[in-house]
């Protein structure tokens, strides 16, 4: 097994906001392989996208990591300077937004854009450049690179956005792609052809990527490995279809079960998670998700659970969990 | 609960450091303006050449001017000149704007076709020829004053509130309203004003200086405000004749259109503020 | 049994240059929709965006003027706005994005009131029906003070719910009713749904673009492609032998929540034409994997595949050969 190209260890990271702060991550570690997917997984609230922004540095000014490492082949960013930093944007670690609207300059052409993404290769000439802008939105199945090259980006539709903005997170051949909620915006042909795409991808340039979803339709399509999360925590990590066939956190099991991708005819009525997310600004002594819990006991409440590892790969935070 | 509204409304603006110093200058204003013969040291139109181009004393705190008339009284008198035009221009703009606006968003399109024409025409011509040309018409005084600002400022205000308009009858509350069957004066009066309304207050309280330095401007053509009434424009052109002579009395003198304007700037920024909910959350919790 | 709405050849055209051009121009948004919602029933509407469904949702309220077929609500004919008029204390919208429906500057008391103030009904006290109205919906009567942007996504839906059901209507059209929550929320809002059902015997219209939720809540489903009803009948039906290539793509496409589940192959390629580009013959012929000659030159009749399931299509696959 190879060593992961990229690792979050122990991280925690608080925003400072009005009166408080609020603990987005606590103690946070999860790591992804060359050529390998991780889906990091939970609803909105849990965490998973202030993980994708600090993976990328760009947990905003008000976020606070106040432990913890993330390392890109061994080297932690967070020791690096503010121009290290940025140099390993875009060139290491690239991501893809829900809307790629936003990834996109509304006043240049996508094409000129991809063009200037690409900055950091001193010496090499525009019209190199180009061409490998060319072939790069090519390569993500747009079928006619030129005209893209001249379109502006309201001139295309959202998938044929989204392909672009991948096409401009892989110029610089990153060694992690970070995507968060990729397919979210799309309409379901679209989603899986981005699926689709990104599985091509993977196999032809074997980078790490990581998927930030809440679909777990996406996650069970695409992943290798899954990190889920609640309230700030991995609560459960475990190959895909363990996850999928075997999860062990309470969570995990309740939020699989109310899919309702999951059930084949209708029922009247679907099962949920009764409960709500906790204060995050003032985190409860036990377990985050004992209050919504069905086999939650008063240890649960009152002592923080520990990590079992019921398998090869697998973690979970859980008191009841038998490894 | 529209009267609660109100009042947190107002707290909220209280709150707001900026926009309690605006609502504080500008009642400064209205104060020296509604009670200006008790705040006001001395007669402002009482001439007194022996004591002319003083500079601040215990018996001048301003100074006074090229004929000895006491500058602090005359700029309390001046506020009085300047909000009465300038509240009384803007406000009727604001009236006729928000009017004229929501007809054109709202209403039928060759209704609005027509209306764009008429803003646009009106704008395209120059504010000072227009002004003129009035005046030419009906005769310099206060009256003629208002009635160019209104005119000319009607279209700019009608303008945001159609836009406004246009942007908020496409938006979901607007349509669920007609889903549910609502009346067009409903969906106008009780949806639509209230959000229109907070745009167009902030550019009328930032307009009240523009019309004060009008009023400033004409005054000094001879054509505005006529001697020896007190207004700002009037002193300030005095300052500016007599800058060489003393050189207080222009500085003086365009405190008051500084002090106004931020004032209102501010007050119109918190008021933006306080009327909208959405940014009221602080306040709140 | 009379149905409680019957669309009947339904067409909308949206005038195009009317000024310039001089010539009646039209753009054909909806063209020949016929379906039947019995009572008591809920009909989902599937399509992706660009297919028509939500204009045919405005049209059927009289948001949206329709330029040809016949409108029946409870058997009588909606002809002119005075009639749109009188069925709107019976039907009720329940937007896709909840927040944006409630007026920014009401409360959420208000809001919920707002169809009794609207239609001049008198009721005791606001506050008491807010309150009634909010506990339908399983929200506290705190709630009522509240601005929609203090609520949060689940909760928005709630207050949607319950401003619907204000007047008792007999039909509620719901826009992606889950679109953007949580699968736990989404579950919550699905369960609230079907009990409001059975408590007022509501019918609902679902329109939306996902699959797995019309499976769980609809009895039959109408599926849109580019303004065209291309195939209905009866959820279980569909799902188990679909007889449009559209229908079956979409099917196909749908990511499933279990890993040994993956689709190896790509269902459907490209994207829906823009409706200003209309396909000639079979609209979906660009996409569809067994398009032949005929197809891209005739436009194809309705088939009947088996009771209450008709297609648009020149080879409709019959169950036996589904798949």
């Amino acid at each position: 097994m190879s060593e992961p190209v990229l690792s979050v260890e122990n991280l925690s990271l608080r925003y400072r906001v009005a009166g408080g702060a609020v603990a987005a991550l606590r103690n946070v570690s999860l790591s992804v392989r060359q050529g390998e997917v991780l889906g990091i997984a939970g609803e909105s609230g849990c965490g998973k996208s202030s993980l994708a922004a600090a993976m990328i540095d760009l947990a905003g000014a008000n976020a606070e990591v106040t432990a913890g490492a993330i390392r890109l082949r061994g080297q932690d960013i967070l020791r690096l300077d503010q121009a290290a930093r940025r140099r390993l944007r875009g060139r290491e670690i690239a991501m893809v937004f829900q809307d790629p609207m936003t990834a996109f300059n509304p006043v240049l052409t996508v094409g000129a854009q991809l063009v200037d993404f690409q900055f950091n290769l001193d010496g090499v000439p525009g019209r190199e450049k180009r061409a490998r802008a060319r072939d790069m939105l090519a390569r993500v199945g747009l079928s006619d690179p030129d005209l893209v090259m001249g379109r502006y980006p309201h001139e295309l539709s959202g998938g044929m956005r989204q392909r672009a903005a991948i096409a401009a997170a892989l110029l610089m051949r990153p060694a992690v792609l970070i995507a968060d909620e990729p397919t979210t915006a799309l309409d379901v042909t679209m989603e899986a052809q981005i699926i689709h795409l990104l599985r091509e991808l993977r196999a032809q340039y074997g980078c790490a990527i990581v998927i930030v979803t809440h679909h777990l339709g996406v996650i069970a399509e695409l992943c290798d490995r899954v990190a889920v999360m609640y309230a700030g925590e991995v609560v459960e990590e475990a190959p895909v279809d363990e996850l999928f066939h075997d999860p062990r956190h309470p969570y995990t099991r309740a939020l699989i079960a109310c899919d309702p991708a999951r059930i084949g005819k209708a029922t009247g009525r679907l099962p949920a998670i009764g409960g709500r997310l906790p204060d995050l600004s003032d985190p409860p002594p036990g377990c985050a998700f004992a209050a919504r819990c069905g086999i939650a006991t008063d240890r649960c409440r009152t002592v923080p659970p520990p990590r079992v590892a019921p398998g090869a790969d697998r973690g979970v935070l859980c008191h009841e969990a038998a490894p | 609960m529209s009267s609660g509204g109100r009042f947190r409304a107002l707290r909220a603006l209280l709150s707001d450091p900026m926009g309690a110093l605006g609502l504080g200058l500008v009642l400064l204003f209205v104060v020296m303006a509604l009670f200006a013969p008790w705040v006001a040291p001395a007669d402002p139109i009482k001439l007194n050449v022996a004591e002319k181009f003083q500079p601040p004393s215990l018996a001048h705190l301003a100074g006074t001017d090229q004929l000895g008339r006491d500058l602090l009284s005359r700029i309390v008198y001046g506020a009085r000149t300047a909000l009465a035009i300038a509240l009384t221009a803007v406000g009727l703009a604001g009236v006729g704007g928000l009017i004229l606006g929501m007809i054109a968003g709202f209403g039928p399109r060759w209704l609005d076709a027509v209306l764009v024409l008429l803003f646009d025409s009106m704008s395209s011509l120059p504010m000072i020829m227009f002004a003129l040309a009035v005046i030419t018409i009906v005769g310099p005084g206060t009256g003629t004053l208002i009635l160019v600002v209104v005119l000319v400022s009607i279209p700019a205000y009608a303008r945001l509130i159609r836009a406004q308009t246009l942007a908020l009858s496409g938006a979901d509350f607007i349509v669920a309203e007609r889903a549910m069957g609502a009346s067009s004066a409903r969906i106008l009066f009780r949806h639509l004003l209230p959000n229109v309304v907070g745009p167009l207050l902030i550019l009328l309280s930032m307009d009240v200086p523009v019309v004060i330095m009008l009023e400033a401007g004409l005054s000094y053509l001879n054509l505005g405000v006529r001697p020896p009434t007190p207004s700002w424009g009037n002193i300030l052109y005095d300052g500016y004749t007599s800058i060489r002579a003393a050189p207080h009395m222009v500085v003086i003198a365009g405190l008051p259109l500084v002090l106004s304007t931020l004032g209102f700037t501010f007050l119109g920024e918190g008021l933006r503020d306080a009327l909208d909910p959405r940014l009221r959350r602080r306040v709140a919790g | 049994m009379t149905a409680l709405l019957s669309v009947r050849d339904l067409a909308v055209d949206l005038p195009l240059g009317r000024w310039f051009g001089g010539g009646a121009r039209a753009l054909n948004i909806l063209a020949g929709v016929t379906m039947d919602l019995q009572p008591g029933r809920t009909l989902g509407l599937v399509g992706e965006s660009g297919s028509g469904k939500t204009t045919l949702a405005r049209a059927i309220l009289g948001l949206q003027p329709v330029s040809g077929g016949t409108l029946r609500f409870d058997g009588a004919e909606l002809r002119r706005s005075a009639d749109f008029r009188a069925i709107r204390r019976r039907t009720a919208l329940m937007f896709q994005d909840a927040t944006a429906s409630l007026s920014p500057r009401m409360t959420v008391g208000e809001a919920v009131t707002e169809p009794f103030v609207i239609h001049g009904i008198r009721i005791a006290s606001r506050r008491g029906k807010a309150a009634e109205l909010l506990a339908e919906v399983g929200l506290p009567a705190e709630m009522a003070a509240r601005y929609p942007h203090e609520l949060s996504g689940g909760q928005a839906r709630r207050v949607g719910v319950a401003r619907a059901l204000a007047l008792k209507p007999s039909l509620v059209i719901a826009d992606e009713p889950t679109a953007g929550l949580d699968v736990s929320v989404q579950a919550e809002i699905l369960n609230l749904m079907a009990d409001l059902k059975d408590r007022h015997g509501l019918s609902y219209l679902v329109i939306t673009h996902n699959l797995a939720l019309v499976r769980h809540v609809a009895d039959r489903i109408a599926v849109l492609y580019l303004g065209r009803l291309v195939e209905t009948g009866p959820t279980r039906a569909i799902f188990a032998g679909p007889g449009h290539p559209y229908t079956r793509s979409l099917i196909a496409a749908e990511p499933k929540p279990d890993p040994r589940q993956r689709r190896t192959d790509l269902a459907i390629r490209g994207e829906i034409p823009g409706i200003l580009r209309r396909p000639p013959g079979c609209e979906f012929h660009t996409r569809c994997p067994v398009a032949r000659d005929i197809c891209r030159s005739a436009a194809p009749a309705l088939h009947d595949l088996g009771p209450g399931h008709s297609v648009r299509c020149h080879f409709p696959e019959t169950t036996s050969k589904g798949g």
